[in-house]
């Protein structure tokens, strides 16, 4: 009855105090997001991307049932550093709140409500008993009407930013410190791309090629594709590229 | 069949067995068109040509598929019920005045509707409940008070008229009639108001008010009825009644038609549109309030 | 419905709508008040009715002043009369086994944004439960709805300018509750146009 998660009246969070008044919890998360593979985001003037590194533990492994860029709704996707399961529970999450989203106002969330929604998620674990904090990292890139494409970061403590670029995971000191000589606010989004894939080159381990990588785009629309025919769906703003895609890029 | 037993026995109207024959060959000839007759009365009071439902209980039949009074809902035959009428004996003779709404549910049917029914110079009777019970059983009454007068070579006593009718809806009582109707008119006794309805109620008075704004007539009335109103007076009283009625009442309103009946008989008043008084009434009641509040003003704050 | 009477009629005209109601509050077929508007404000561009059973139209308000409220916190930016629109429907939608006995009829114009720099008026209606239409030139609800498709039929004609567009709404309403027994005493309208809105109370029948 009054076991972990029962919500009995010792039921305490995992996440105490320390007297210097730390989370330990929270920097130990913290320590497995930055053990994680590298990822990282570029806003660009007409878009953002998302970029992630894609490491197989071994030689044997399918590659293609790896997925570490994840569409949420058609205007928002996810990339990762950190837990791999605690990824894919948060993206299930994310898409269900989406879909409560569309389901009360018949259009899907703006990028910021998701990543409040998807943080406020992510802090309860933080606070609640018998459970631990998630141990992983997001870099959340969206569009929407309201703001426009925008990029955000959540970290297992809860707390959100939005950025012009950042980058999480193993690499993301000397990842940060690249991207801050390489950006400028009027970059397009295949320069974009190609700077994304300029820093995780950047103390990449073993050959990049479109098996090792993963990109995903938000794209603006135009006027005219925002114009709602009957019957049809508006296009999607955030996309995964195929791995041709990847391929040609890296080739450039 | 025992000719003396169906004479003294004869089949009610409704069994319908002999619904086709006409007076002339169902009734004894020695009774026709004499005061000991029955006129075009049936001698159990029933109308001849009137067809019922030829079923064994005409009165259950009717019941299952007419709504009177909402008594069922679900049925095919709907009454209209939304009117206000009244009518009030005063010093001056009788005021009757009625609105000109008729409704079929929530829909507003017709505004311009005559609720008074002028059964002849000296009588007449108002209209509420079912439009056509009204009507026809008003304008036969009317054929009746005529028959009565060739008959008699005097004019038909209030008491007398209203009596013929109460007696028709009492034959029908349970079929479905729907009307509630004030006889009016002058005769030897003077002026005279007799109260008839579809059970078959008939009753005596000086002032009535019928339909579903009557509770609201009602309130204007008693509270300025006077058995002295002057002519001007009871008319106006009687108009401001119905706008009252009309006002708060969702089913009566549009028009209002004022007759005044005095010893040589009715007289036609007017037309008014009930809206139109309302403001009018709005604008001597704000001059009023005004006339009698004080001039200072209206947000005295102390010093 | 037929408790407490009322109705509500919106219309588009060319770059406005405008939405209208009538005053009258009734038990049954007594008239109860004059003054209760069916009409409110969502912001200065969006407006909507809901006619229908009186205490539900109060409780229903609330709810979704609550739900804007919090919706403008969450967002930062005032709803668009689109999601607003769903926001009622799929309000109304939760209780489906015990519905709010009112038929709201929603009426605005967008703000214009970077990619629809020219939003078009809108206006849309629902039942009780909450399924949508969105007609391109009126809508209407309450008890004298029937009678208002009647005149709006008549009298609405494409890209009416503003003034036109009130005489045909205050004509569509006052005429339509003058054949409805629960509706009238009353009108109020609403004329929302892209910099302002102008609210008038026409002298109505008052029987």
């Amino acid at each position: 009855m009054s076991g972990p998660g029962s919500g009995g009246a010792y039921s305490f969070s995992l996440t105490t105090f320390s007297p210097s008044g730390k989370l330990v919890q929270i920097e130990h998360a913290l320590a497995a997001v930055a053990g994680g593979t590298t990822s990282l985001g570029i806003k660009a003037t007409n878009g953002i991307v998302l970029a992630t590194e894609k490491k197989a533990p071994s030689l044997l492994l399918d590659t293609t049932a790896l997925e570490k860029v994840a569409p949420i709704c058609p205007n928002i996707g996810f990339v990762y550093s950190g837990m791999g399961p605690d990824f894919r529970i948060l993206v299930a999450k994310a898409r269900k709140i989406a879909q409560a989203y569309w389901k009360v106002y018949g259009e899907y969330p703006p990028t910021k409500v998701l990543v409040q929604e998807v943080a406020g998620v992510v802090q309860k674990a933080t606070q609640s008993g018998g459970v631990r904090p998630y141990g992983i990292s997001l870099l959340i890139a969206g569009w929407d009407s309201h703001r426009g494409q925008s990029l955000w970061q959540i970290d297992p403590s809860g707390s959100y930013w939005a950025w012009k670029a950042s980058a999480i995971g193993k690499n993301m000191v000397n990842g940060k410190t690249f991207l801050e000589k390489r950006y400028n606010d009027d970059l397009s989004l295949e320069d974009a791309i190609h700077t994304a894939l300029l820093t995780l080159k950047e103390g990449f381990e073993g050959q990049m090629t479109e098996q090792t990588i993963e990109l995903g785009v938000v794209t603006v629309p135009t006027a005219e594709q925002m114009q709602e025919k009957p019957g049809e769906r508006l296009p999607p703003t955030f996309r995964k590229l195929t791995e041709s895609e990847v391929r040609d890029y890296l080739s450039l | 069949m025992n000719s003396v037993l169906s004479q003294l026995q004869p089949p009610a109207p409704h069994l319908g067995l002999d619904q086709e024959e006409d007076e002339f060959t169902s009734s004894d000839p020695s009774a026709w068109g004499s005061m000991g007759g029955f006129g075009n009365l049936a001698r159990n009071g029933g109308v001849q040509g009137m067809s019922i439902p030829r079923v064994n209980d005409p009165t259950a039949f009717l019941d299952l598929h007419t709504d009177n009074m909402s008594s069922n809902p679900e049925a095919k035959i709907k009454i209209a019920h939304g009117t206000t009428t009244l009518a009030f004996r005063f010093q001056g003779g009788i005021i009757v005045a009625v609105d000109s709404r008729a409704t079929a549910g929530s829909y507003i049917a017709s505004g311009t509707v005559k609720k008074v029914i002028e059964i002849n110079k000296f009588l007449l009777g108002t209209m509420a409940g079912g439009a056509a019970d009204c009507q026809y059983w008003e304008t036969y009454l009317g054929m009746q008070c005529r028959l009565y007068e060739l008959r008699n070579k005097e004019r038909i006593s209030v008491a007398a008229a209203s009596k013929i009718l109460s007696n028709i809806v009492y034959q029908y009582k349970g079929m479905g009639l729907s009307m509630g109707t004030m006889v009016c008119g002058w005769d030897k006794t003077g002026p005279c108001i007799f109260y008839v309805d579809d059970d078959g109620q008939r009753l005596k008075g000086d002032l009535f008010s019928v339909g579903s704004g009557s509770t609201f007539a009602y309130g204007v009335l008693d509270q300025g009825y006077r058995w002295d109103l002057t002519d001007e007076e009871a008319q106006e009283l009687g108009r401001r009644s119905i706008v009252a009625a009309g006002h708060r009442d969702a089913y009566s309103g549009n028009t209002s038609n004022v007759f005044h009946v005095r010893e040589n008989g009715w007289e036609f008043i007017g037309n008014y549109d009930v809206n139109e008084l309302w403001y009018e009434y709005e604008v001597k009641k704000k001059a009023a309030r005004e006339a009698a509040a004080p001039a200072a003003s209206p947000m005295a704050v102390e010093a | 419905m037929e408790l407490n009477g009322g109705s509500v009629v919106a219309m588009i005209g060319k770059d406005c709508v405008a939405i209208a109601s009538d005053l009258r509050l009734g038990n049954q077929s007594v008239g109860v008040a004059s003054n209760f508007e069916k009409v409110f404000p969502v912001n200065d561009k969006l407006y909507y009715g809901i006619p229908g059973l009186a205490s539900d139209v109060y409780t229903l308000r609330e709810h979704l002043r609550f739900r804007v409220n919090m919706y403008r916190m969450k967002e930062e930016r005032e709803i668009t009369p689109k999601t607003f629109t769903h926001l009622v429907s799929s309000t109304l939608y939760e209780k489906r086994f015990g519905p709010f006995f009112v038929e709201p009829v929603v009426a605005g114009i967008p703000s214009p944004t970077p990619l629809d720099p020219h939003p078009r008026p809108f206006i849309s209606t629902m039942d009780t439960i909450g399924c949508i239409t969105t007609p391109k030139d009126f809508a209407v609800a309450g008890t004298a709805a029937d009678k208002l498709y009647g005149v709006a039929e008549g009298l609405w004609e494409p890209d009416l300018e503003p003034e036109d567009l009130f005489e045909t709404i205050s004509q569509t309403l006052l005429n339509a509750v003058d054949r409805d027994a629960l509706s009238g005493w009353g009108v109020v309208v609403h004329l929302i146009t892209a910099d302002k809105v102008v609210t008038r109370t026409l002298r109505a029948r008052m029987d």
